[in-house]
């Protein structure tokens, strides 16, 4: 197999889950995704294992890594290290070079980004560090149904009314979850209001940076039927559709830097 | 090579609270000021020794901070607050009289909270919203006076007029150095850093101001024997970022370490605790009123409103130094619950996008837990300034081949 | 799915019917058969969220059906944004002004001075057909919106976004930057960059720190009374006299008198002639700006008093209070708690400084017009140093037999949230009196954590 640099590697090591792409000749070759842990540099690895197996590759065959998430900061397999945003740029371009906003919503952090037509970014805004809006919310309400986290989407989309949340903190919320249901809301109803309470965060974010079409959806929020309704609601668009696990953008993103980085090693961010 | 005489300051800076001791053991008195439009010329001439209580970074004393003034206060004040409930800060100890001014309310506030709760002897000078009118400036002289009045009871000894017209020009020169030692720190070659010359500017809140002035000269000596005619332009990388919003004082240097550590270079600032209030401050008449109109007329605090977006002179004056110092982004620092500064976040971004110049918004509070998260945006923001230049330089590694 | 609604009982119609007209600035009248027919037939098909059967609202859907004012009241609350578009086609002037002033100024340049409560009902108004749950979620997305285009930190945002975008007309923003509100100079400033260029500006500057002591902060607020009234004048070109002002000042003086009269009646009585937000909003008639308009507040408010004086004559309890109810006195920021869930724990409550301090300032009817009003303005009880507001305060908590004390800051009102501590510690200092201070958690419904603190602290009593 003539491996004479044709492979790179994003890795993206997020809060609750860590993933990478692998690009050959330019074309997505293989992926991987698994759970975070404890050790991000544990995960990134197991992330980026999991994609070099299902190529039938090895480490050493990768040209070049670039490292992504909150994981970067310690990835000691990643040539360079880039953040999320510009890899959520770059990823969303490589994809739908129309795409000229993106809403990332992953486990711990939400984000409103604009690029430009090469998928650099223009501006940016990210939620305050309260966890509204986040995989991590999600999670939490997930836990106080009892439902898994991915069916959240679905069982909001069932719903027959809007419950409106009165807080977005994660704790209150939880709290004010439960008294809503003590009340008689069904579920359905609740997770609505939590979802378009979430929908109206951020459109809020978007006020900052402003809003152009095409729009990306990416993170693992974005798996969420409910949550993309009700986005394209609040925000009044129509949000493009992912090929691949919207989740794997940023790896993708990481991937593509890593191999315009192999081509002109360390001209920027040296 | 550093600058020889900054290792003197820090020297000095160390022995300060020890030497404050022994002046108030020889019946002098310390006044801690905490405001903007503090006529500190008014406290100096009356023969006080003026220091500024600006302290930050420190969660723990924000945490105690809002037992008393609520967490819901700004996180500087909270901190002011907690230093005074623990009293163990050594600048704390030694003030005698403590001076506000309510330029910010919440800076009001601290002052009456401190003065309920920690029973300290506090004079306050109102400050007027409608600030650029006439009546207003009236209203000022008053408070001005009635704040001389209210030190000369404490001094036991009205305000002589030579003496004052003594320390406004020290103060002058100590202003108009520090404006020449600034212009280097932006300079190609960098012979002295943003953050030592920031460093420099806070020292002087603390130090004698005699001694102050010396050691600036000597500072601006040293620097002008290395470089004869700084030249502001950028070096090679350089992602030459200027700092805004909220004051950052000693004691926190989160957002500042962040920014170096990430590949930016801080190229100005318009701080309320750096340069800015060292700025256009020009003193008309000897008198208390003459003083305080002089602080009054420099470029406003934030907290103090503009209804007028075209009139705003905090904004033409972020303008102007962003291009005096060749700045390619904007780092607009709001602490939280600091609304004189939040509230004009957005409105900030727009006016510099109209020129091109993009702005980030850190918004943060002294605990750690938001490092990594401050980090990635900084960083972000770093990529994105090196990448736009990159692209226009030479459509760069990130447009596809 | 249709919620159940709450509907007046006949039962009460015939004595309702015998209760005066009201009154409105332009010297139309409204008699208790049209608020009769709105309040049964209208207005339900309008706001299905203020007669619906919840919760929030105590499962009661209405105050108290026997007291005439109580419906009065609810009309002119109901049918506000209707009045306020109607002022507007007419060619009236509106002010946006802040919570805690008086208006006599704007009365006296023919203008209506809405507070931020106020533009939020004439906004909310606009819309019909909404349960509780579509009324909360579509302030809460217009909220959000607000937030980021002033400040996620924002206590209020005085409807903001509804005035630049042009849904409510309103012609100057001009508030007293009273110490109340930490928010309201920015929230002024933050309308020179929105998109409504028409909107004037001005901070009515309001000296601090002793300022009632200090005759050069009086002339000072004076002179910014006169740039308030001269702006209202570009508005409405007209020319407002010192007479005109002197002739809203005795206007508004009747009002106070009276407002503070009904309050010491309604405290007089062995047991509570009222509910809670039926005596707040009896109340805050006497500061005459309430319900957009100056007569009909002045008309209800008479009648309100008689109404008052008959139920403690007779000993007559108000609704849905319980037998021997826990006395609470609400402090703090524009914000109180919610009445019917706080009387289902046994509480009532008998006073808040919000409104009442303002009310209770009378300003001299004799010499310069703009100085005793400036005068008066500047002795306002809520704006005094810590020690004073807390002895005015302790004296109105006497006044009015409190068992309990809450001090409740909002979401972002820092100037209120820093001296809770100092004030209840006063309070509680030298009355023994219990206090309580609440945070109140980013903007929405009274939600469940704010009223678990506050029963337990009824328990508690």
């Amino acid at each position: 197999m003539s491996i004479n640099g044709n492979y790179f590697a994003g890795v993206d090591v997020g809060s609750l889950a860590a993933k990478s792409v692998i690009l050959k000749d330019g074309e997505i070759f293989a992926t991987g995704l698994v759970p975070s842990g404890v050790n991000s540099v544990e995960s990134g690895l197991n992330a980026l294992n999991l994609a070099l197996e299902s190529a039938g590759l090895k480490q050493e065959d990768l040209t070049y890594i670039v490292g992504t998430g909150y994981g970067r900061v310690s990835a000691p397999y990643a040539n360079k290290a880039v953040t999320e945003i510009t890899c959520h740029a770059k990823g969303a371009n490589y994809l739908h070079p129309t795409v000229r906003t993106i809403i990332d919503m992953g486990g711990q952090d939400c984000k409103a980004i604009r690029i430009d037509q090469d998928g650099a970014v223009v501006d940016f805004a990210m939620n305050d560090k309260c966890a509204a809006g986040t995989g991590r919310f999600l999670e939490v309400m997930a836990g106080v149904f009892k439902v898994e986290l991915k069916d959240l989407g679905a069982i909001a989309l069932s719903a027959t009314d809007t419950v409106p949340m009165s807080s977005t903190c994660t704790v209150f919320a939880e709290s004010e979850t439960i008294s809503l249901v003590a009340r008689g809301e069904k579920p359905e109803n609740i997770l609505n209001g939590i979802h378009h309470s979430i929908a109206n965060r951020i459109a809020g974010l978007f006020s900052r940076v402003g809003i152009e079409s095409d729009v990306f959806f990416s993170g693992g929020v974005a798996k969420n039927s409910g949550m993309k309704s009700a986005i394209e609601q609040a925000l009044k668009v129509t949000i493009v559709k992912p090929e691949i696990d919207p989740q794997l953008i940023g790896a993708l993103g990481a991937a593509v830097i890593a191999r315009n980085f192999s081509k002109k090693e360390g001209l920027w961010a040296a | 090579m550093s600058v020889k005489t900054l290792d003197v300051i820090r020297k000095r800076l160390e022995e300060r609270p020890d030497e404050l001791r022994r002046a108030r053991e020889n019946g002098l008195k310390v006044v801690g000021w905490v405001g903007y439009n503090v006529p500190e010329e008014i406290i100096h001439a009356l023969g006080f020794i003026p220091v500024r209580i600006a302290i930050g970074g420190d969660d723990r004393l924000v945490e105690i901070g809002a037992r008393y003034a609520s967490s819901k206060t700004c996180v500087f004040i909270r901190e002011i607050v907690g230093a005074f409930a623990e009293n163990q800060d050594p600048y704390i100890q030694q003030t005698d009289i403590l001076a506000f001014d309510a330029t910010c309310l919440q800076n009001y506030r601290a002052a009456e909270v401190i003065e309920y709760f920690f029973k300290k002897d506090v004079v306050v000078l109102a400050v007027p919203r409608n600030f650029h009118l006439d009546e207003a400036k009236e209203y000022f002289a008053h408070e001005a006076n009635e704040f001389t009045r209210l030190l000369e009871e404490r001094a036991g000894a009205p305000l002589d007029s030579a003496r004052l017209a003594e320390s406004v020009a020290l103060y002058n020169d100590i202003r108009k150095t520090l404006k020449s030692i600034y212009t280097f720190q932006a300079s190609k070659d960098n012979v002295i850093s943003w953050e030592e010359v920031y460093d420099l500017i806070q020292a002087g809140d603390l130090l004698d101001k005699r001694e102050y002035l010396s050691l600036l000269t000597q500072t601006l000596d040293e620097l002008k024997e290395r470089q004869h005619h700084p030249v502001i332009a950028s070096d090679d990388g350089d992602c030459r970022i200027f700092l805004s919003g909220s004051l950052i004082p000693r004691g926190d240097r989160k957002l500042i370490g962040i920014i170096r550590s990430v590949g930016g270079r801080i190229v100005g600032d318009d701080l309320w605790s750096g340069i800015l209030p060292h700025l256009d401050l020009d003193i008309k008449e000897i008198s208390p009123a003459g003083v305080a109109l002089g602080y009054l007329n420099r470029t406003p605090h934030a907290a103090l409103p503009y209804l007028d977006l075209e009139s705003d002179r905090r904004l033409k004056k972020l303008q102007e130094r962003l291009s005096e110092f060749k700045a390619q982004g904007v780092i607009y620092h709001t602490l939280r619950y600091c609304d004189p500064f939040t509230f004009k976040a957005k409105e900030t971004k727009n006016v510099l996008a109209k020129s091109g110049i993009p702005l980030l918004e850190i918004h943060t509070e002294y605990a750690g837990s938001d490092y990594e998260a401050m980090k990635t945006r900084v960083e972000a923001f770093v990529e994105m300034i090196k990448i736009k230049s990159e692209i226009a330089e030479e459509q760069g590694v990130l447009v596809d081949a | 799915m249709g919620k159940q609604l709450f509907r007046y009982s006949e039962a009460n119609k015939e004595k309702f019917l015998e209760s005066d007209n009201i009154t409105f600035n332009d010297g139309s009248t409204v008699s208790p058969e049209e608020i009769w027919h709105y309040l049964t037939e209208e207005a339900p098909a309008k706001y299905p969220s203020a007669f619906e059967v919840n919760l929030y609202q105590g499962n009661r859907g209405s105050r108290d059906e026997t007291l005439p004012t109580s419906l009065k009241t609810r009309y002119l609350g109901l049918t506000f944004s209707a009045r306020m578009e109607k002022a507007k086609d007419n060619g009236k002037s509106i002010a946006f002004i802040q919570g805690g002033q008086a208006v006599d100024p704007y009365t006296a340049a023919d203008t209506i001075a809405l507070r931020p409560g106020l533009v939020n009902q004439w906004n909310n108004g606009l819309e019909y057909g909404n349960d509780i749950n579509k009324e909360n979620l579509r302030r809460k997305k217009s909220k959000e919106k607000a937030f980021h285009d002033m400040s996620f930190e924002a206590c209020q945002t005085g409807g903001y976004e509804h005035v630049q975008a042009g849904d409510l007309r309103i012609d100057v923003i001009a508030p007293y930057t009273v110490l109340r509100c930490s928010d309201i100079s920015y929230g002024v400033e933050a309308h020179r960059h929105g998109p409504n260029k028409n909107v004037k500006l001005l901070n009515v500057d309001y000296p601090l720190r002793f300022q009632a002591d200090k005759p050069w902060a009086i002339e000072y607020f004076a002179k910014n009374l006169r740039r308030l009234v001269n702006t209202l004048d570009e508005v409405t070109g007209r020319k407002t006299s010192e007479n005109d002002l002197l002739k809203a000042i005795k206007l508004h003086n009747t009002g106070r008198r009276l407002g503070t009269e009904l309050a010491e009646l309604w405290w007089s009585a062995d047991v509570p002639p009222t509910n809670s937000d039926d005596r707040a909003s009896m109340v805050s008639l006497g500061n005459l700006e309430v319900h957009g308009d100056v007569q009909a507040s002045l008309s209800v408010l008479k009648e309100a008093k008689k109404f008052i004086a008959e139920r403690v004559k007779n000993g007559v309890k108000g609704h849905a209070v319980a037998d021997n109810p826990k006395r609470l006195f609400i402090l703090g920021s524009c914000v109180g708690i919610n009445g019917s869930r706080s009387e289902d724990a046994g509480a009532i409550v008998v006073g808040r400084d919000d409104q009442w301090s303002h009310c209770s300032s009378l300003v001299e009817e004799v010499g310069d017009p703009f100085y005793n009003l400036a005068k008066a303005t500047l002795e306002y009880p809520y704006e005094q140093s810590i020690e004073k507001r807390a002895q005015w305060t302790i004296e109105q908590i006497k006044k009015s037999r409190a068992d309990g004390v809450i001090f409740i800051h909002n979401w972002g009102c820092n100037t209120q949230a820093a001296i809770s501590r100092p004030i209840v510690d006063i309070i509680k200092r030298e009355t023994g009196i219990p206090t309580y201070i609440h945070e109140r958690d980013l903007h929405g419904l009274r939600d469940e954590q704010e009223q678990n603190r506050v029963n337990a602290f009824v328990e508690m009593l």
